[in-house]
């Protein structure tokens, strides 16, 4: 019987990230409570004081509390801290390479937000496709006019184009296909017959999305092959009737082109809920377009969703501390650099197995 | 002489090896085709192999530790229970299999026979044609399957598609036991999860099993399962005969503790006719062909030289099924292109 009574779980703080992030943490130290397992806070700043606290520690979990790669040299394979589970979807601030190379298993809080994300997807979608964020605006101010309806497409029997074929991609397929769209996608990491099982027709390059799609949304990481995957070359393929929709992360599309694409009617309208600037400049011309509907980066939110995120870091964290893998390996290169691990299991079965 | 050496065991040494040759067209590679009629001469076979693929056959630790150069093995089927993944991992191979190759068929296959079973197809059939006999009293009660829940033991590739094809086609309640499967995909499939395979067995009127068959699957259903079971469930096995425990299903069988059972597989293969499950009139059997189809016999073939390609590419493939040996490799092997288990840059 697995014991967990020696487990020390260190939980990363975010002092100074008010609003959503503030909870009694009872959320995130579910896991470790009823596993047996003791859960320590830490919400501090400083490198050496978090060098000394992951010595007395079997993991670390993180909720937006910088993270030096430095620190990757005090754990894995050089001391008693095996991993970090870190809360959200996106690792763009990661240092994967350094990881590996010190034996640190990194995982995230996959799939907490997939339907939040894809409702997000959707509705920008929606209010591109029905023009809302001008009629919202004319109607308000008095005037009652049908004269910039045109063009307005069907919706029904138009492509979907979605770059990256993950959890938030195919829900946001299975979303689209109940709209009655054909549903196309670009993943050089998902084979045909999977897409298939999701109803969606695979293509070979970005440039097909580009090229065939009324409405592109990508649902990739962010990496160095995905920064500005979206660019001026990309807007001159694209159709003058067709959308663009980003709640992934805003260096995926090339700003600057999407601006210029906007202004120079390259392309219809586009739905954000991110940039490449966060805060966004309240000067930026995306705010200012008639046929652009924007949102504040909260695409992955909801009560549910975070307390799912929450929870799911706290199980996460434990399967490492436990010596299992977690379900949501982020850099799974570092199976060549650890010992052997049991497959991750479901947190109710682990529970059952220490006699919880 | 070739960089990589692939040695193909297979029935016959003419095969033209048509996708194995395209998949790899890019690599500097050297087909050797061997049909072993013995262990040793598998074990002869295998030596200096960079690369192994085979059906059935060779897989003992004998063989294994003979190829203990090889970097992949790569199984044409989706079972690969005669593969000693074990000793794979100890020196350092990657074992594939032909994962999703054939989930579309073997998911027909259980869903043909859950339908068969509650509209009872083949008893019909055979009282008609036997004695024309039109007396239906035999063949109640048919219960209205979109009342009726299903259970999936193995939440894969093939167990998601029987969710799609059963429980949200025919709208059947879903329990899906697998300890392994990651929650999101429960949620995506809008399935139950029950963490107690008793649990599955006790609320299910159709048990469908779809897992490999390893170590911790063998005889997993056994008496006791069926002792949970209800004695108007329909118990369904397409994946391998082993993971049930025959004489404990026979016995279930016979002494009305499930209703009936669709069968594709049985312990031993080809199947004793004087076995008693042939006997009975629940029972609906195949020849161990769920998988089968003319796209899955390319299929496989594509899918396990993709594998294959991947690793001499020095890319962790697609289908890897033991991804613990990644610890083991050394350094000239270590996998640079390495995503996880979705990957595969050669697909």
């Amino acid at each position: 019987m697995t014991d967990a009574s020696d487990i020390r779980v260190l939980y990363l703080s975010p002092k100074n990230r008010p609003g959503v992030y503030t909870t009694d943490l009872e959320q995130q130290s579910r896991a470790a409570k009823s596993a047996g397992a003791e859960f320590v806070v830490y919400d501090g700043d400083s490198d050496g004081e978090l060098i000394e606290a992951l010595k007395d520690t079997d993991v670390a979990m993180s909720q937006g509390h910088r993270f030096s790669p430095e620190l990757f040299k005090h754990m894995g394979n050089n001391g008693r801290c095996k991993g970090l589970v870190s809360f959200g979807h996106g690792y763009d601030g990661m240092d994967l390479k350094s990881a590996v190379d010190n034996g640190v298993i990194l995982a995230n809080t996959a799939s907490f937000g997939t339907e939040e994300v894809s409702n997000q997807t959707m509705m920008h979608f929606l209010v591109c496709s029905r023009k809302f964020v001008l009629h919202d605006k004319l109607v308000k101010s008095g005037t009652w006019t049908r004269e910039h309806l045109s063009p307005m497409g069907h919706i029904a029997g138009e492509t979907f184009g979605i770059i990256g074929l993950g959890d938030i991609g195919r829900a946001v397929a299975r979303k689209a296909l109940a709209f009655g769209m054909r549903v196309i996608a670009y993943d050089p990491f998902v084979s045909s017959w999977d897409a298939k099982e999701y109803g969606v027709e695979t293509v070979t390059t970005p440039q097909d999305i580009a090229r065939q799609s009324d409405y592109v949304s990508p649902h990739t990481y962010l990496s160095d092959k995905t920064f500005h995957m979206i660019n001026d070359e990309f807007f001159d393929l694209m159709k003058p009737t067709a959308y663009l929709i980003n709640c992934s992360r805003g260096p995926v599309v090339d700003e600057q082109a999407l601006i210029r694409a906007l202004q120079e009617n390259k392309i219809a309208g586009a739905g954000l809920d991110v940039f490449e600037t966060e805060p966004v400049d309240p000067d930026n011309p995306l705010l200012k377009m008639d046929n652009v509907s924007v949102t504040n980066h909260y695409a992955s939110y909801s009560e549910v969703a975070w307390e799912r995120a929450n929870t799911q870091l706290g199980e996460e964290a434990m399967r490492i501390a436990l010596g299992y893998w977690p379900m949501s390996l982020i850099n799974p290169d570092v199976r060549s650099t650890v010992e052997p691990r049991g497959m991750s299991v479901s947190w109710e079965v682990l529970l059952a197995e220490m006699g919880k | 002489m070739a960089k990589h050496r692939v040695v193909v065991l297979g029935p016959n040494t003419d095969d033209p090896l048509y996708h194995e040759r395209a998949e790899m067209a890019d690599l500097d590679v050297e087909f050797v085709q061997e049909a072993p009629k013995s262990e040793g001469e598998a074990i002869e076979a295998v030596r200096g192999a960079d690369a192994i693929m085979m059906g059935g056959g060779w897989g003992s630790e004998q063989v294994i530790r003979a190829a203990d150069q090889a970097q992949v093995l790569a199984v044409y089927s989706h079972g690969f229970n005669h593969i000693d993944v074990e000793t794979a991992t100890e020196v350092g191979i990657i074992v594939t299999n032909g994962a999703g190759m054939c989930a579309e068929e073997v998911s027909n296959q259980a869903v043909t026979m859950a339908l068969c079973l509650n509209r009872q197809v083949v008893q019909t059939t055979n009282q008609l044609r036997d004695t024309g006999d039109w007396d239906r009293s035999a063949f109640m009660p048919i219960e209205p399957i979109d009342e009726q829940t299903l259970g999936i033991i193995g939440f894969g590739n093939i167990g998601r598609q029987v969710a799609r094809k059963l429980g949200q086609g025919w709208r059947m309640e879903t329990l899906v036991y697998d300890p392994y499967v990651e929650p999101w995909i429960i949620s995506e499939y809008g399935v139950e999860q029950v963490f107690e395979i008793n649990e599955l067995c006790e609320r299910s009127d159709y048990i469908i099993v779809v897992v490999p068959l390893n170590s911790e699957t063998f005889h997993m259903i056994g008496e006791e399962q069926f002792d949970h079971m209800k004695e108007s469930a329909y118990f369904i096995n397409v994946c391998r005969g082993s993971v049930v425990d025959e004489p404990a299903m026979i016995e279930a069988l016979q002494s009305g503790k499930i209703r009936g059972a669709g069968l594709d597989v049985f312990e031993q293969e080809p199947v004793d006719p004087s076995n008693p499950l042939l006997q009975m009139n629940n029972v609906i059997t195949a020849p161990h062909l769920a998988g089968a189809s003319t796209r899955s016999a390319w299929l496989a073939r594509q899918r396990a030289s993709q594998q294959v390609a991947a690793v001499l590419r020095g890319q962790w493939p697609s289908a890897g099924q033991n991804p613990e040996v990644a610890s083991k490799l050394d350094e000239k092997r270590r996998m640079p292109g390495s995503q996880g288990k979705i990957t595969g840059h050669g697909e």
